[in-house]
């Protein structure tokens, strides 16, 4: 993909943006109109959809595999849920605390994960998604126990506004969160684009040419962990419970796995995937009950072998393919204007 | 030193034990060059059929035991082909698709086996329990150790005094020179994740006496292969052994030693390990 | 050229196909039967606790079956989803059965923490919740406690187990001391909470070390010998314990392997029921351990019980689990009987807690008026060959709980 800044003033630049604004329109929009079912279903999907968001900016843009991500997910999460049960319910306030707690754990975890590379920092991050697990169990002041936390108060958005617990304003909500945190993770990493390709493609060259390698990678890192602990706010607002299970391995699996399927360098095709993931697990599988670990995993197969290089880089061929049609239809030669390739 | 004395053998025991699952995963790693997430399928597996054909007698023990290894060589097969055309794709496109393959698995053995905790009938001598320095220590653990020993040393001889090891090595350490050599490098990944197949159906044939069998078997196997091969470097199968032997030890004498800590003990020394470690991992870059 | 668009063509079937089963999930919410009545069965079908699940799914179809197919006289059209391993699984598969099954009445739920997520949303939907397995200690709402209207179980509360023996074992150990092991999770943390506590009342002692029971990594730790060994060390008089499923199995084998192979262990029911007991074999004769059932029980209504359970091709002897879930049916069938006209679930909440004294195979019980759950008898059953197989024979009655 070329790095350019995706500004408004360049219609080309905006039609990228449709492919992905595009599914989630037609998701909220069906969502909010049907019943109680599937805008509860779908928001209960948005909290892993922005962690895989986190985790895809890990691994593309850092070029760091990481199943760590799950620990400022749970930071942000229990942060959230604590303000909300000792009495601070506004929904502002738990997504900066969540953002900063979720910023915070990155930044002191990432110190040790961003020194190694490949299949260590993924070994070493299997770590910390496992400790996670096991902190939460053991800290049961913080997060109930085994059993977790249950009833937790819904938020309010503003000062005198009525609690978000109705299903469709809750999703209203999730998705506008989810959209605001991935474009803005997008953007940022526009703007860095350049800059963390060469770090990725080779980092001797960058280190030997001044830049603190290290450090950057430490930035991205620390930002996506701001991004994870804001999906672990929206994780208590969506659901209004918690327990240490859902803040370990199996979570932070599910995230990785998504980023690879929607493609590893593009964090809205990570949150798409991760909603078409939870679909199939909790959607698809509801009508044969016990066995949506084989319809996942017919998922999984199916994604590499027919979606190599992800969503994202198959909506790229799509788009390729229909150009090249348009292109043979047309027997006189082509404008100036439309010699751009991709 | 008498409170150590047992722990310290089991943990030996129950390391070489998972030494023999773990040198599956480190030689599919290393030679084969996937990073196999199927593994702790294979290892139910073999579980599985060694639980269901072991009927009491020493002749279906042998058999329990040769069908456990037949069965984890032919998923070592399956995985082979569905592997062949990811090459060149990476670590992560390998790690989805053999964690596809797991969960099917997985579901598979469920639906076939039913969701029962499996342990396969034993003969009579081994059911029983000797009487090591004045402490009942179970037969079973003892049998399942003299094997893990002869397999680790048979494993040993193969790869250093075989030309078949030695290309497996080399392969570790350079690929591309051995394909130079003349050795078509699909087989090789081929023999060795049959290989690796093999030696998971064994490990599962031979943990289920102690441990049995069921649906958490692959997870947890699974977890402590990747962890024990990590540690002991990904390709090297003396690391491996080291490292199961030392995984081994912390889950018995550390457990009781620092109970407080007992849930973080493994993880956090492998992290630990990971951290402080000097030398770049085989195969990996810098 | 051709190539790109093989694997376009591909992409579009495989975007095609998801399409398509997504389509096909969303309109399987029609009604088979408009006039049969919906019931939710949420069980575990798949990972860890699937064998409860299944049983639990065995007793319940049972007491329909036998019952063809109606419950109170009407049809019953029973939608089961599957729990999972717990919450993250569990809450969607609810959702699916009270939003698009419109059920009127959910029952099962194995995981304790599954219950606790899930009475917040059947309470909030007014649906009555009859669950047949775990019960958690209810924590608080948002600083209110737990407003139990709508929740109702034919089971047990976790720590009963252990106040039920607290006692046999005291009279067992004079004053001898008891090391007390069970697994690191809130199940674990109940069960012996509930007899640490009531034998310390009592006035007896604890084995270990520091004064408190010893809780083992779970679900990791397999290998128990090391524990086992240490325990050991403090010579205790007896072994009390809770362990379920795998785990069980581990420890009952390794048990009779260890240094405390001599020592008398008690335990909660859960570590010899069911599949588990055929898995441990031998090593588990002995074992003394409570439950609020035992299949050798001789009232009528456990004879045709277990009559039926064979004859249902089932080839182990009933458990708990099932026995629970075929009580839960009957309380349906009672409930469902009492109600006139429509179904709705405050209706079905109503007539469940008129339903009285409920016949069942554990002997008779009913609800507690406020905290709805069985006021039933406990039994000592100890592992003994019943026959040519090991069962938990009925040595003795223990007690009642509740205590009124």
């Amino acid at each position: 993909m070329t790095a350019r800044l995706p500004l408004p003033h360049r219609w080309d630049d905006l039609r990228r943006w449709v492919p992905w604004l595009l599914p989630l329109g037609a998701a909220t929009t069906l969502a909010a109109a049907s019943d109680g079912y599937w805008p509860a279903t779908v928001a209960r999907m948005l909290p892993l959809a922005l962690l895989a968001v986190s985790v895809a900016t890990v691994t593309g843009a850092a070029g760091l595999p990481t199943l760590g991500q799950v620990a400022p997910y749970a930071a942000g999460a229990y942060t959230t849920a604590r303000l909300a049960m000792a009495g601070h319910t506004l929904a502002p306030v738990h997504l900066t605390a969540a953002a900063l707690a979720g910023a915070f754990t990155a930044g002191l975890l990432g110190m040790l994960l961003v020194r190694h590379r490949g299949t260590v920092v993924l070994m070493l991050s299997l770590a910390v998604a496992e400790l996670t697990t096991i902190t939460a169990t053991q800290w049961r002041t913080v997060s109930g126990g085994t059993d977790g936390l249950a009833g937790i108060p819904a938020p309010h958005l503003l000062p005198g506004t009525p609690p978000l617990t109705a299903d469709r304003p809750v999703l209203l909500y999730a998705t506008a969160v989810t959209v605001a945190a991935t474009a803005a993770t997008m953007l940022l990493l526009h703007r860095h684009h350049l800059l963390l390709t060469a770090v990725r493609g080779n980092e001797t060259r960058a280190a030997a040419s001044g830049h603190p390698v290290t450090t950057y990678l430490w930035l991205v890192h620390t930002g996506a962990g701001a991004i994870a602990g804001t999906a672990g706010a929206l994780l208590i607002h969506t659901h209004r419970w918690i327990t240490p299970a859902d803040v370990g391995f199996d979570t932070a699996a599910l995230a990785l796995l998504a980023a690879v399927i929607g493609g590893t360098h593009s964090p809205p095709g990570a949150a798409v995937a991760a909603v078409l993931v939870l679909g199939v697990r909790d959607v698809a599988a509801a009508d044969w009950p016990g066995h949506a670990p084989l319809l996942l995993g017919a998922l999984f197969v199916a994604a590499v072998y027919l979606l190599p290089g992800g969503l994202t880089a198959a909506l790229t061929r799509l788009r390729a393919e229909i150009r090249r049609v348009r292109a043979t239809r047309r027997p006189e030669p082509l404008p100036a204007a439309s010699r751009r390739t991709s | 030193m008498d409170t150590y004395l047992i722990p310290g053998l089991d943990g030996i025991a129950y390391g070489l034990l998972l030494a023999i699952a773990a040198a599956g995963l480190t030689l599919a790693f290393g030679a084969g060059g996937v990073l196999n997430l199927a593994h702790g399928t294979l290892i139910a597996a073999g579980g599985y059929v060694a639980a269901t054909t072991s009927t009491g007698t020493w002749p279906s023990l042998a058999a329990a035991v040769t069908a456990a290894t037949v069965v984890g060589a032919a998923g070592g097969g399956v995985l082979a082909a569905a592997t062949a055309r990811l090459r060149g794709r990476g670590h992560l496109d390998q790690a989805l698709l053999t964690f596809g393959i797991a969960l099917i698995g997985a579901d598979l053995l469920t639906t076939v086996f039913g969701a029962d905790i499996r342990r396969p009938r034993l003969p009579a001598a081994l059911d029983t329990t000797l009487t090591i320095a004045g402490h009942p220590y179970p037969a079973d653990r003892l049998a399942a150790l003299t094997a893990a020993v002869i397999i680790t040393t048979i494993g040993y001889a193969v790869l250093h005094r075989t030309r078949a090891g030695r290309l497996i090595r080399a392969t570790v350490d350079d690929r591309h020179m051995v394909a130079g050599i003349g050795v078509n490098p699909r087989a090789v990944d081929t023999t060795v994740l049959v290989v690796s197949g093999a030696l998971a159906g064994l490990a599962g044939a031979l943990c289920t006496p102690i441990l049995g069998v069921g649906p958490a078997t692959a997870p947890t196997t699974l977890l402590l292969s990747l962890v024990i091969v990590v540690c002991g470097g990904l390709g090297s199968v003396p690391g491996a052994v080291v490292a199961a032997i030392g995984v081994g030890l912390v889950q018995t004498i550390g457990v009781i030693t620092i109970p407080a800590l007992a849930p973080y003990l493994l993880l956090s020394a492998m992290a630990l390990l990971l951290l402080t470690r000097r030398r770049p991992l085989p195969g990996m870059p810098g | 050229m051709t190539r790109l668009r093989s694997r376009l063509r591909r992409g579009l079937a495989s975007a095609t196909a998801a399409a398509a089963l997504l389509t096909a999930a969303a309109c399987a919410g029609a009604p088979a039967d408009p006039d049969a009545v919906r019931i939710g069965l949420l069980v575990s079908l798949s990972g860890t606790y699937a064998t409860v699940g299944q049983d639990m799914q065995a007793g319940f179809r049972l007491y329909l079956d036998s019952h063809g197919g109606r419950l109170g006289g009407r049809k019953v059209d029973l939608v089961v989803g599957d729990e999972g391993d717990g919450p993250a699984t569990a809450v969607p598969a609810a959702q699916k059965l009270l939003e698009r099954d419109r059920v009127v009445a959910l029952t099962g739920l194995v995981g304790g923490a599954t219950v606790d997520k899930v009475q917040v949303l059947t309470t909030a939907r007014k649906v009555p919740l009859l669950g047949a397995n775990a019960r958690p200690a209810f924590t608080s709402e948002g600083g209110k406690p737990r407003d139990l209207t709508y929740t109702w179980h034919t089971s047990y509360n976790s720590d009963e187990p252990g106040i039920a023996i607290a006692d046999h074992v005291k009279s067992q150990v004079g004053d001898g001391a008891v090391y007390a092991i069970g697994p690191d999770y809130q199940g674990g943390w109940d069960e012996l909470r509930g007899f640490t506590d009531t034998f310390t009342r009592l006035g007896g002692k604890l084995a270990n070390p520091d004064g408190k029971a010893l809780f083992t990594p779970f679900p990791a730790t397999e290998n128990f010998l090391p524990y086992l060994n240490k325990a050991a060390e403090t010579k205790p008089e007896a072994v009390y314990t809770f362990y379920a499923g795998a785990a069980a199995v581990a420890f009952v084998k390794q048990y009779a392997q260890s240094d405390l192979k001599d020592v008398p262990l008690y335990a909660a029911g859960f570590l010899t029921e069911g599949s588990v007991l055929t898995a441990q074999g031998p090593a588990a004769t002995g074992i003394r351990n409570v439950l609020n059932y035992s299949p050798t029980l001789s009232n009528a209504a456990n004879q045709a019980f277990i009559a039926a359970w064979s004859a249902a091709g089932n080839s182990s002897p009933p458990t708990t689990f099932a026995m629970a879930s075929y009580d839960a049916a009957a309380v349906l069938d009672r409930a469902l009987a009492g109600v006139a006209g429509d179904v709705t679930g405050p209706k079905l909440n109503e007539a469940i807690g008129k339903v009285g004294r409920v016949t069942s195979p554990r002997g008779d019980w009913q609800f507690e008026p406020t905290e709805h759950r069985p006021v039933q008898r406990w039994y000592l059953r100890e592992v003994r060959a019943d026959g040519p197989v090991l069962s938990n024979v009925l040595v003795q009655d223990l007690t009642t709980l509740p205590a009124t």
